[in-house]
């Protein structure tokens, strides 16, 4: 104990050093500070106005494009600093939640000065566009890249990258012959064995939300029940604490997001690494209706006082450049079908996704989450 | 400050400059309020039959188990602290603090990232033991194992504000019952516990409203609380209104809370009954009294700061390259910034209300004091929702101001800092008030008449006699909020203006992502510059002459 005071002393007094030493430096500007711009002579010109923004004025470019986002990779910060070297057009950054940003977005009305708004989930994209923050996009380079399941019947959103939702099982408790479907997970014999996430959880929810519009409302309560009853424990914790779950035998199968998988092969901890590789994955349906596939996406919002830098870049994200960044370092699949998955994704082999738009599953997000809620799960 | 005229005394001032201050605290909230008795909707039945009743459940119990494991934890180790003397005490006296450093919801990541079936217990036993021990003797996300999390980092409140109390206050009650032949065990519980029970409710009262009130531990958990029910609600259902009325029950709760919490502290008054305020002198212990005593408290320091600290310091080591850069530098000054300002400005306001409240009587001093700590009972998006829609209503009105100046946005405030050290002000209030207002409790009046029949005016006075006296509980009530506003998430993450990251908003985009190992380096710069704040300021408290 009182070696780990010492070592915390001098840890403080290492940090009271920097503290003290960047206190006193060059005073940041990210305060309201911004808005002064008496230089600014423009009048009345408000959508105008907005792209010679102070905070841009200030860096070398003159654009900006203001981005609300709920992903939080640092792929994603490389991307934006790849776009701004190309275009120069510098990226802002407000990230949250992605039901708070769509409250505040809602709020700031016609006076954002959000342009793009990104998050990981169809559902969630639907919602943005419910709440009327977002607006239709006419780009050819879109509608090339993304393809038609993949973006919003209006063009509000696209889908810039995909995850599936997959089986994660134990080799030496359960024989591939024995996967079929999700809808199987739900009979007699996977009785305390499968590991799922709380209906908390969006991925759960527009899971479930598929199956509405694939089963129809009455069997998929059915079965949400049969899960209910299947299920190894009370739900609890993420995707990768499923996995580690059945490594850890409390279940023998657990559903999750392929992408978490990716993250946990190359993991900085070694054990992590250990037990994703001690699981084999399985690609739910595809004698019938197809793996549960779910998008990031993004659209321009409503009120964007940069639309044209906005479309650009979307479409940046979009493009091939992009798109193999996100499979490579995010284990991602990419939207555009001209684009190659990465090494380790493509060993997972190919498979076949569901076949309905994605738009469903923010239609069907508040009949799912109340199914859940009245089969009792947690 | 002073109205001219027919109200010539300063306490109309003060009452004034306080009143305007609860105004402000006020207003964003009744943006929301006002939606409480929209009519309900259809989800609301939805909520009533599938939820309501669990989420009740689980969150009293959730807070009347960590309420009182706290108590007997922090008001037990302030106890020993401040009575015996043994070896470290020195140390000990703010080690204790410390675990306040880490906010709950990393101390939750944590203790499962060691506990699970990858972490460092299971895998020592495994690869050297050679032992499989079933994963569910180690679980702790249920119930029990919140209870311990919030018991582990939050019992701080109640021994730092306890401990505090016995310092300067209960000398001579103890050396009385000491002289009379009374026992350590006795004169704990018949004279201790009854005379600081306004500390300790005090301090209670401060753990039950941040267990109300998290988010983080809960949902990771799998805990489904009054918090995740508005949560779910609002973002999952869309339906703000009913979130609302949800947010409503809470604030109910917390109402009653509150008023037991003045019942429970009682009319009695203990205040300075003379000028001689000394220290109480500990006693020394001896043989396995004294090796008891370290063990019990450094094993309460060891679980709550240095196990939690040694992981996150090791996951730090595993992801550091990837991790530091030099933006890092800048994330530690805007969350210092950030929540220096904003602690200030709760400690100003909070002294300015307590101050009238207890000038002034009567009904309006009390409705007011009691409103002031509102804003803690509120969940922090709610509070976002509130503080939001104020600053649009408040740049809609000052548009044609804006003009003038020849703006280039029509949203100036609501785009700027201030929005979100506002929120953070209204948010934290409580804390910064609890204490201070505990501090001129604690003074009593005795002095304040004193001063004034000496002449002077209420102002002098409290620049000079009162100020003086409650420096101690002013500065505790700073370190306490400056750590909370450190800790702080979902205003953080709403409220904030473009490209305005804090240490807490970047732990918290790793973390939420299960990517807890790169989250550590964010998490161990949160708890080491609130660990520094706690340490620094408790050096100049323990220098305060008496």
């Amino acid at each position: 104990m009182k070696k780990s005071f010492w070592f915390l002393l001098v840890m403080a007094a290492a940090a009271l050093f920097v503290l003290a030493a960047c206190g006193g430096g060059a005073e940041n500007n990210d305060s309201g500070g911004t808005e002064e711009g008496t230089e600014n002579t423009e009048e009345n010109t408000e959508t105008e106005a907005g792209t010679e923004d102070e905070t841009a004025a200030e860096n070398s470019g003159d654009e900006v494009v203001n981005l609300y986002t709920s992903r939080h990779y640092d792929t994603d910060e490389d991307l934006y600093e790849k776009f701004t070297e190309e275009t120069g057009i510098e990226v802002n950054v407000i990230s949250g939640k992605a039901d708070e940003l769509i409250e505040r977005l809602e709020r700031e009305g016609e006076n954002t000065e959000g342009d793009v708004f990104i998050t990981a989930d169809a559902g969630r994209l639907h919602r943005a566009k419910e709440a009327g923050i977002l607006q239709a996009v006419e780009s050819d380079v879109l509608s090339e890249n993304v393809p038609e399941n993949y973006r919003d019947e209006d063009n509000q959103w696209f889908g810039l990258t995909k995850r599936a939702r997959i089986i994660a099982y134990d080799p030496e408790r359960v024989n591939e012959e024995e996967l079929s479907t999700y809808e199987a997970l739900a009979d007699d014999e996977w009785e305390g064995r499968v590991l799922i996430r709380s209906s908390d959880n969006i991925y759960n929810q527009s899971l479930v939300a598929s199956l509405i519009a694939i089963n129809g409302t009455e069997e998929t309560k059915v079965w949400a029940e049969g899960i209910v009853n299947n299920m190894a424990r009370d739900p609890q914790g993420g995707d990768r604490d499923q996995a580690k779950g059945v490594a850890a035998g409390e279940g023998d199968v657990a559903v999750m997001n392929s992408y978490y998988y990716g993250h946990m092969l190359n993991s900085a901890e070694d054990e992590e690494v250990k037990v994703a590789e001690g699981l084999e994955i399985f690609f739910p349906n595809q004698e019938t209706t197809g793996t549960h596939v779910n998008v990031s996406g993004a659209g321009v919002i409503n009120n964007s006082p940069n639309k044209e830098a906005a479309v650009q870049f979307i479409e940046f994200l979009s493009s091939p450049e992009a798109q193999g960044e996100f499979s490579e370092a995010n284990y991602e699949f990419p939207v555009n079908p001209e684009v190659e998955p990465s090494e380790l994704l493509q060993s997972w082999g190919d498979f076949k996704e569901q076949d309905i738009n994605l738009t469903q599953l923010g239609e069907n997000n508040k009949e799912a989450l109340m199914l859940m809620n009245e089969v009792g799960w947690k | 400050m002073k109205i001219k005229g027919r109200v010539p005394t300063t306490v109309s001032g003060w009452g004034a400059l306080a009143l305007f201050s609860v105004l402000l605290l006020v207003l964003p909230s009744s943006f929301l309020v006002i939606r409480i008795f929209q009519p309900a909707s259809e989800n609301w039945e939805h909520i009533r039959e599938y939820m309501l009743q669990n989420y009740m459940m689980d969150t009293l119990l959730l807070a009347f188990w960590t309420g009182l494991f706290s108590v007997a934890i922090g008001t037990a180790l302030a106890w020993i602290v401040s009575a015996y003397d043994f070896p470290f005490r020195g140390t000990l006296k703010w080690a204790l603090l410390m675990p306040l450093a880490i906010p709950p919801y990393i101390g939750a990541y944590t203790y499962h990232g060691m506990l699970n079936y990858t972490g460092v217990i299971q895998v020592t036993l495994r690869d050297h033991f050679d032992t499989e021990v079933s994963q569910r003797y180690f679980d702790i996300m249920n119930m029990p194992g919140a209870v311990f999390i919030f018991t582990i980092f939050l019992y701080p409140y109640i021994y730092a504000i306890t401990r505090a109390f016995f310092a300067r206050q209960a000398t001579s009650l103890v050396e009385n019952a000491r002289v009379l032949g009374s026992g350590p065990v006795r004169t704990f519980l018949y004279v201790v516990v009854p005379v600081a029970r306004g500390a300790i409710v005090a301090g209670v009262t401060l753990v039950v409203l941040e267990v109300l009130n998290d988010y983080g531990v809960v949902s990771y958990f799998g805990i489904q609380t009054f918090s995740t029910a508005i949560f779910q609600t609002w973002f999952a259902f869309g339906d703000l209104d009913a979130a609302i009325k949800l947010a409503g029950i809470l604030m109910g709760i917390v109402l009653v809370l509150l008023l037991l919490e003045k019942f429970l502290r009682g009319r009695r008054q203990f205040s300075y009954s003379n000028t001689k305020v000394s220290p109480l002198k500990p006693q020394s212990l001896k043989g396995w009294q004294k090796w008891l005593t370290v063990a019990f408290t450094g094993s309460i320091f060891c679980l709550g700061f240095v196990i939690p600290v040694a992981q996150l310091t090791y996951w730090s080591v595993l992801t550091y390259e990837d991790i530091f850069s030099e933006t890092f530098l800048t994330l530690i000054r805007n969350s210092a910034l950030a929540a220096g300002t904003a602690a200030l400005g709760v400690v100003v306001i909070a002294v300015v209300i307590a101050n009238f409240t207890r000038m002034a009587k009567g009904v309006v001093p009390a409705v007011t004091s009691r409103l002031t700590v509102l804003g803690y009972s509120i969940p922090g998006a709610v509070i976002a929702v509130g503080v939001i829609s104020f600053f649009i209503y408040l740049d809609e009105k000052l548009a044609a101001l804006y003009d003038l100046t020849g703006a280039s946005s029509a949203l100036v405030l609501s785009t700027s800092l201030i929005m979100l050290l506002f929120a953070y002000i209204i948010r934290f209030m409580a804390v910064g008030y609890n204490s201070i207002e505990a501090g001129f409790d604690k003074i009593g009046m005795k002095f304040t008449e004193a001063s004034r029949t000496l002449g002077m005016g209420w102002t002098e006075t409290f620049l000079r006699v009162d100020l003086k006296m409650i420096r101690p509980a002013v500065f505790s009530g700073f370190i306490l909020v400056f750590v909370d506003i450190l800790k702080e998430l979902p205003l953080t993450l709403i409220l904030r203006p473009f490209n305005f990251e804090t240490l807490a908003s970047m732990a918290y985009r790793y973390a939420s992502d299960e990517r807890i190992q790169e989250a550590a380096l964010s998490s161990m710069f949160i708890v080491l510059v609130s660990g520094i704040a706690m340490f620094i300021f408790h050096i100049l408290i323990e220098k305060e002459p008496n």
